[in-house]
């Protein structure tokens, strides 16, 4: 019955969506201390790269290069974040711009390790793995009714859709702890900030390496997923998409990014005749988001409209940081 | 809170609904609507995923122009009716991987051509081994390529073919003992052509000056060739697309270097001459295209080409065209738009008649044919001897 | 080799001082950072292409087409990416940034559909003229584009210094509302500024497509982030600077490929402003940063 209904194509498109809404998340992150980050296409190259040369050559479990992935970006994140921190708005966007570049043209460089832009193909495929470990237990897709290919496709998409399940929930509940009250209040103004004790070095990196460490992670699901990878893919445009999920969902409220992703990878896929215009749709979304709606469609505004409630004080965007969620 | 968490779910839950009952109709494997049709026209549904948008939306129009010719010409004979479905990749793997997810499973189709960058096959291609259905590379050069599986097969022309034969032929001709190599080590098409120039530049002795590298979107190569020059090789060999390799010519021939250029297929257009005019003379490419062959099949299918499109084919339009034109050969030994079925008979075309000469399919699915050398002299491809 | 090295980048470098230049009005006055600027830059290569090739037409057309045109752009550009963006309740200061990025991607996708996407020759005969001295060759147009990228800096520099427009601008840049005050038209101000800029992208456009024969859609993004890097190691809004460090990162680019690995070439601009910006944020010419 069901296996009819399971499409490769839907289950794919639903991944790569997934995989964007992570993406989506980690500039959110970071843009939550009020730091904008161009570097996190290069974060998620270091995470797949790390990933998928761990697993091909020493062999590790795909779970492992995954996990160590996603710690050494968010230890490049740490590392780039320090030095950096003294530096406000554009220019820290400019820096991040500019790492982001270096980490590819490394890659392009670098041949012994990552093969140059030829790129490292043969990364083991984590839907083809987790289908042989489960065929070692003597399971069978055709016991669910199902063929191999979509058997494959159907467990990326559970697995993806946990992990960002897990995501989402995890950075609502930081969003209304101690460290979400931090950032918050850095955002709206560092100074006041530093000056009520909040440590905002000690905020404003953490606030990045957890941005890079998403990043790093979505970037190695994407190896093991893709199983090809090459610089190209960590460019400049990928760093450009992933700030347009974030700028046209919204980037005071974790949906915003979780929406923008999921619009924005859904979009061209419906309406595939559009397909050929979709980057210049993608540059007029952005300056019209800008001139008409900056915080992005979704607001904390919007959220409690969608809740029904009456919220307390008049505040504007920005300012409901704090009690938003 | 809770509430919006489970409006999430409940959203997702819903749009993967949609997307699965979008596809409850068609889901067997076997290309179900296209199945021969009474009159015993053979009917299939041909996906080509092509690079339509984009840096290389040149390759991907030349491609989509001459695969368009070839699909008027076949269903016009009438012995197969095919029905292309054009996806754009513009050039990424990811979005190559779901357009041919999209062609596999939601439009059943009977076989892919298609992709147009070898990054593209090394996605595209182990998912279509996997789906059983037989894809054909008509511009992935790359090593490797038709090794990925029993249904992957090319009929473009790989670098591992191309390169060494303009190579022994230009050093032959000009005793060239002493190269300098340049290539774009930022694009796979050119970095892997670069590695088979350098392995063969290895293998025949020659003494290796210089390498230097350019990048995407560069327009300034006065530097790299300032210094090439000033180690006075014999010989250039040069590895990029024609876009870029066209302007290294005529920085190269406007500083003063007058030797010749040996280039890699991507470097083997018409555009080269109409970019860099004089410029471009003594660039030796090996092809398995030429437009000026005195074939009336090569002569009909330019003219063709250049009444619907205004402009001269080059090797893209070519491979793509004969690429349809194979493909429904094996559909039509097939009998039925089977996707195994078609697949058996492709590997059996054995000595193929088109325009780029005659082409087989080797066991692996790799191409069998002799590339023509050429050269250009006073701002036209001659033969090279 | 080494003078002929010495000349290609100087010749490189005079062009990125240009396209800077425009980068570093444009921050000057209006504390942005124009994303866009690269792709008007390319614009204007275009029109110049198409007017000499296509209309036949001869060159000093294609330099007034080609600034007109890219003028008209620099103004839809502050109408419809910048203006909205002032004054507003809440925009945060990275919202010109971004937006720019939008036009930058918008005018990049959009000439892969005016122009396509291959690689256009720029012929024109004033291109072709050049001296031997000795076994080197110097071309015109590399003699041409260094005095223009100095006259650009000079007119600049004294049009900011002495004129009353120039002090107009600067009073904007110092404080908009107190400029405002004191009787200076700032819209009228800001909106000159971009549309300067702009046209200055495209006499640098014009000048890249003459000097390497090459014009394509994908020139706007690598010139206009070297651009980028260039005003951050001159210091931002510094006209000095900005010429400066054009001539040091047209100088290292080729020096790089004649003693190092050309493969890293791409890379130096940003590995430049890393180090500049961890060392001396200001960059070599700035004013120091009041944050």
């Amino acid at each position: 019955m069901i296996a009819e209904l399971i499409n490769p194509y839907y289950l794919q498109v639903a991944s790569f969506m997934l995989i964007n809404i992570i993406l989506g998340i980690s500039v959110y992150i970071t843009l939550s201390t009020g730091q904008l980050s161009l570097a996190n296409a290069g974060f998620m190259g270091i995470g797949a790269y790390t990933s998928a040369l761990l697993t091909i050559h020493f062999e590790l479990p795909i779970v492992v290069g995954i996990i160590a992935g996603a710690l050494v970006a968010a230890i490049c994140g740490i590392l780039i974040g320090i030095p950096t921190l003294r530096l406000q708005g554009v220019y820290l966007a400019i820096v991040t711009l500019g790492f982001g570049e270096v980490i590819r043209v490394v890659f392009v460089n670098w041949e012994t390790l990552t093969n140059g832009s030829v790129g490292i193909s043969g990364i083991p495929h984590i839907g083809r793995e987790i289908l042989s470990t489960l065929q070692g237990f003597g399971f069978n897709p055709s016991m669910l009714g199902l063929q191999n290919n979509q058997f494959i496709f159907l467990s990326i998409f559970t697995l993806l859709l946990l992990v960002t399940i897990f995501i989402i929930w995890f950075f609502r509940r930081q969003h209304s702890s101690r460290v979400g009250r931090a950032f918050a209040a850095i955002k709206l103004d560092e100074k006041a900030a530093e000056s009520m004790g909040i440590n905002i070095t000690y905020y404003k990196v953490l606030a990045f390496a957890q941005g890079a460490l998403v990043a790093g992670f979505a970037g190695a699901m994407y190896a093991h997923i893709l199983a090809y990878i090459s610089p190209a893919d960590f460019a400049y445009h990928r760093a450009v998409e992933i700030l347009i999920f974030v700028v046209f969902g919204g980037s005071e409220v974790i949906w915003g990014p979780v929406f923008g992703a999921f619009f924005l990878t859904l979009m061209p896929e419906v309406l595939r005749f559009i397909s050929e215009y979709r980057y210049m749709i993608y540059g007029l979304i952005i300056i019209i988001m800008m001139a008409v709606r900056p915080q992005g469609l979704i607001d904390v505004n919007m959220l409690n409209w969608f809740k029904r409630k009456r919220v307390k004080g008049g505040h504007k965007h920005g300012a409901g940081n704090q009690k938003g969620m | 809170m809770k509430g919006m968490f489970k409006k999430l779910v409940g959203v997702t839950a819903f749009s993967s609904l949609l997307f699965l009952s979008a596809c409850g109709g068609n889901s067997e494997q076997a290309g179900g609507d296209s199945e021969g049709a009474s009159d015993g026209k053979v009917k299939a549904d041909v996906g080509v995923v092509s690079f339509i948008t984009g840096s290389g939306a040149a390759y991907g129009e030349a491609i989509k122009g001459g695969l368009e010719l070839a699909k008027e010409e076949i269903n016009e004979k009438g012995d197969v009716e095919l029905n292309l479905i054009f996806e754009d990749s513009a050039g990424k793997q990811d979005q190559a991987l779901t357009a041919a997810q999209k062609l596999i499973n939601s439009d059943n189709v009977t076989a892919i051509i298609g992709p147009t960058l070898s990054t593209e096959m090394n996605v595209v291609g182990p998912e279509a081994d996997l789906s059983g259905v037989p894809i054909i590379g008509t511009s992935t050069t790359a090593e490797g390529i038709p090794q990925i599986g029993d249904y992957v097969f090319r009929n473009s022309i790989p670098e591992a073919l191309a390169i060494p034969a303009s190579m022994e032929k230009a050093i032959e001709k000009y005793d060239a003992k002493k190269v300098a190599l340049i290539y774009g080590n930022d694009d796979v098409f050119t970095k892997s052509g670069f590695d088979t120039m350098k392995a063969t530049a290895e293998k025949m002795g020659l003494e290796i000056l210089t390498t230097e590298t350019f990048q995407k979107g560069q327009s300034d190569y006065n530097a790299q060739l300032t210094k090439i020059k000033s180690y006075k090789p014999d010989l250039i060999l040069a590895s990029a697309l024609y876009n870029e390799g066209a302007v290294i010519m005529d920085q190269a021939r406007k500083m003063g270097i007058d030797v010749p250029f040996v280039g890699g297929n991507g470097f083997n257009s018409p555009e080269v001459i109409k970019i860099a005019g004089d410029s471009s003379d003594g660039l030796i490419v090996a092809t398995p295209w030429y437009g000026e062959k005195e074939d009336p099949k090569v002569q009909g299918f330019v003219k063709k080409f250049k009444e619907k499109y205004g402009n001269d084919p080059d090797q893209f339009a070519a491979q793509a065209y004969d690429a349809l034109y194979i493909l429904a050969d094996a559909i039509k030994n097939a009998g039925e738009a089977d996707r195994d079925k078609v697949r058996d008979a492709l590997a059996e075309t054995k000595d193929f008649e088109g325009i780029l000469g005659n082409f087989s399919f080797d066991e692996e699915g790799d191409v069998i044919m002799d590339p023509t050398v050429l050269v250009i002299e006073d701002g036209e491809f001659v033969v090279f001897e | 080799m080494l003078i002929e090295q010495l000349i290609n980048g100087i010749t490189l470098g005079s062009i990125y001082a240009i396209v800077a230049l425009g980068f570093t009005l444009v921050f000057g006055v209006l504390g942005i950072i124009n994303m866009a600027h690269g792709e008007i830059f390319m614009f204007g290569a275009f029109i110049g292409v198409m007017i000499t090739s296509s209309l036949k037409a001869p060159l000093w057309v294609a330099f007034a087409g080609a600034i007109v045109i890219t003028a008209i752009m620099g103004y839809m550009l502050e109408r419809f990416a910048l203006r909205p963006l002032r004054h507003k309740q809440g925009v945060s200061h990275l919202a010109p940034l971004i937006s720019t990025i939008g036009v930058s991607i918008l005018l990049e996708n959009l000439s892969h559909h005016l122009f396509g996407a291959g690689n256009h020759p720029f012929r024109a005969s004033f291109a072709e003229i050049n001296f031997q001295i000795g076994s080197i060759t110097v071309y015109l147009v590399q003699i041409v584009i260094f005095v223009i990228s100095i006259i650009l800096m000079l007119t600049l520099s004294f049009w900011l210094g002495k004129t009353k427009a120039g002090k107009a601008l600067r009073a904007t840049a110092e404080n908009l509302e107190t400029a405002s005050l004191l009787g200076v038209d700032t819209k009228r101000t800001i909106t000159m500024t971009v549309i300067i800029a702009s046209a200055m992208g495209g006499i640098a456009g014009i000048l890249v497509g003459m000097a390497f024969n090459s014009v394509t859609p994908q020139m706007g993004l690598s010139m206009g982030l070297k651009g980028l890097a260039i005003i951050i190691l001159g210091g931002m809004g510094s006209v000095r600077g900005a010429m400066a460090g054009g001539l040091i990162l047209g100088l290292a680019e080729t020096f790089i490929v004649v003693y190092g690995d050309s493969g890293y070439r791409d890379a130096i601009a940003f590995l430049a402003i890393i180090i500049i910006l961890l060392i001396r944020p200001q960059g070599l010419f700035g004013q120091k940063i009041s944050t």
